[in-house]
């Protein structure tokens, strides 16, 4: 038998553009898999010569789906360059933008993306598997998916007053205070927010008892994991110490400066992607594997500081006697994640300082390199600028979190597809677990590559000599 | 008074798919206080199927690719969903079908769409498509008066 190359294209229900190959070798098992992303953006470019003030709103627009995690990342990125440490209650104001975002995004990624999946099964009909299968099987779930978006999307859209790309993160602070009554507002939306996060988390729970072989074999293989963590080890969105731990639950890096990112993190460019392939520096290239995101700082994380938080954080931790490895528990970690935001949310918004008018330290540049991080939905983001005397930017870098999952998302897919794709021809349940493994990554590729793309399936069984022998496409 | 709702779709950092949220924008000035809820979006989300579910007519606003630029055009919105691997991003028919699956809501409802002429970068829109602009406005005028009273109406 000869040598064959499968290929998903596009890759469906994810953020952005990409396609998968799988390639056989003579006797059809699966060789090699590759996740190929093929949009392309250049923000990095572009924003060259525009005054630093603009880059926070700019880079909103790498996202439609995380705007807040560049904002916030690019304002930090900006506070720098000023040299000014803003008001305390425009921090605060800062994290309850974040944890909203994390909110919506993540409910984004398990109702509307994975219930389908996880509700109908990976062998359902392809027709059914979408928003409308779920509610037909179930209405509460998808109707508790919608309410926690919204939850999110409107805590974004009375603090800066739009849900989309929101400017009201700036270079010093925030440009308004958060009023009474959306203070007020948000913390009616607490109670049902709370109540759908518990619940959706014991439906999980029972759910995941079908997905053993699936739990498996879904990226379940040792690497590292990164994400930014409190002082204390506490779970974060918006600041701390960049913690890096392995397989065995040890440390290798407990508290990295995010600053000095570029120490410890490389970023390594194939030609068969856009997406570059970030690598912990010390371990080298592939072997400083790392992941990020939900299952990553639930790994490295001491603690939510929650107390329904902190409870299902220790369950989660009881799920392996090392670190939480197989990447379906993506999944569980982001449920976890969204009981805590809207816990935190309770905390911060009833802070007896939160209705201050000071929110905002202005200043001139005061220096010309500045680096912000913080943890996106999807993992940790750095942004990192220069400007020259006049206060324009001269260079920047982004490094996003689906980045730092590549390396991991590669491997998943080529795990999946060796357990589950056999011979010459694509079933659907075959193909849909090739993305499924994608999908508890949550990858978005538009942000990645900075690119702007539309988000399809293909994928190609491929002979040795570059012979298309079996093809899937979905528009 | 009916309740009547306004979505307006589209991306405004694109030329003329900006044009639904440029006609929200004058129908906000125009329309009287109370008269209809005008929302701007830069697609159709499930979210959008519980605003409609409290209301009794849906308008939709969109720029369409498709036509000759500067063509007005309003129809009601049929009752086939369609399909999204996205699925946050939908059509105005399967918005209106989640609402009646999700919440029992079955709101009238109505696409009117602007042909665009230019979907580049920016934010001005095409000359045809700011001629046509009074015209967009008009309709959607006409409509939202017809639904306040009889939420049924036909096409106008």
């Amino acid at each position: 038998m000869e040598r064959r190359t499968i290929i998903i294209d596009p890759v469906t229900r994810i953020e952005g553009h990409s396609k998968i190959t799988l390639h056989l070798n003579e006797d059809g098992q699966v060789e090699d898999a590759r996740f190929h992303v093929t949009q392309f953006r250049g923000f990095e470019k572009f924003c060259e010569g525009r005054p630093y003030t603009e880059m926070p709103s700019l880079m909103a627009r790498i996202c439609g789906i995380c705007p807040v995690s560049h904002l916030i990342a690019s304002a930090k990125a900006c506070d720098e360059l000023l040299a000014v440490r803003i008001p305390p209650v425009a921090e605060q104001l800062r994290r309850i933008f974040g944890l909203a975002q994390v909110v919506q995004s993540h409910a984004l990624s398990l109702f509307h993306l994975s219930s389908p999946d996880l509700l109908l099964g990976m062998d359902a009909d392809p027709a059914k598997s979408n928003l409308f299968g779920v509610l037909e099987k179930h209405p509460q779930l998808a109707r508790d998916g919608i309410r926690l978006r919204q939850f999110g999307q409107q805590i974004i859209e009375r603090l800066g007053g739009k849900r989309i790309h929101p400017a009201w993160v700036v270079p010093g602070g925030v440009s308004e205070p958060l009023s009474q009554d959306n203070r007020d507002a948000i913390l009616k939306g607490i109670p049902e927010a709370l109540a759908i996060a518990e619940r959706t988390l014991e439906w999980f729970k029972y759910t995941i008892e079908g997905f053993r072989e699936e739990i498996k074999t879904f990226g379940n293989f040792p690497t590292l994991f990164m994400a930014i963590v409190k002082p204390d080890g506490g779970l974060t969105f918006y600041d701390g110490k960049v913690r890096i731990g392995d397989a065995s639950g040890k440390l290798v890096a407990p508290g990295l400066e995010p600053s000095r990112y570029f120490e410890y993190i490389g970023e390594k460019v194939e030609s068969w992607s856009y997406l570059k392939s970030t690598y912990y520096k010390p371990q080298g290239y592939p072997h400083g594997i790392y992941r990020v995101g939900p299952l990553a700082r639930l790994n490295v994380a001491d603690r939510c500081g929650t107390p329904k938080a902190d409870q299902e954080l220790a369950e989660f931790h009881e799920l392996q006697r090392t670190a939480v490895l197989s990447s379906f528990h993506y999944h569980h970690a982001r449920l976890v994640e969204i009981l805590y935001c809207v816990e935190r949310l309770e905390q911060l918004l009833t802070h007896a300082d939160i209705l201050s008018k000071h929110v905002r330290a202005e200043a001139r540049p005061n220096t010309l390199e500045g680096i912000g991080a913080c943890e996106a939905p999807r993992g940790t983001l750095f942004h990192h600028y220069k400007i020259d005397e006049q206060g324009l930017i001269r260079w920047a870098n982004l490094v996003i979190a689906t980045g730092h999952n590549n390396l991991a998302m590669n491997r998943s897919i080529l795990q999946v597809a060796k357990h589950f794709v056999h011979g010459n021809r694509l079933t659907h349940g075959m193909l849909n677990r090739v993305e499924a493994v994608i999908r508890t990554y949550d990858p978005c590729l538009s942000c990645s590559t900075h690119a702007l793309g539309e988000m399809a399936l293909q994928i190609q069984l491929l002979a040795p000599n570059g012979e298309v022998l079996d093809e899937a496409v979905r528009p | 008074m009916a309740r009547v709702l306004i979505i307006a779709c589209g991306n405004p950092l694109r030329c003329d798919d900006g044009a639904a949220w440029h006609a929200a924008e004058a129908l906000r000035r125009t329309l009287p206080s109370g008269q209809a809820e005008i929302l701007c979006f830069h697609q159709f989300t499930p979210e959008l199927a519980e605003a409609a579910s409290h209301a009794d007519a849906v308008i939709f606003l969109d720029a369409a690719a498709k036509g000759t630029p500067g063509q007005v055009v309003c129809e009601p919105v049929g009752s086939e969903a369609t399909d999204s691997h996205f699925s946050h991003h939908l059509t105005p028919a399967t918005v209106i079908a989640l609402a009646r699956q999700l919440y029992g809501a079955s709101p009238q409802a109505f696409v009117v769409s602007l042909c665009g002429e230019c979907f580049d970068h920016g934010e001005e829109l095409s000359a045809v498509v700011v001629a046509a602009l009074p015209e967009f406005v008009r309709t959607v005028n006409q409509l939202v008066s017809q639904m306040s009273t009889n939420p049924s109406p036909g096409t106008p």
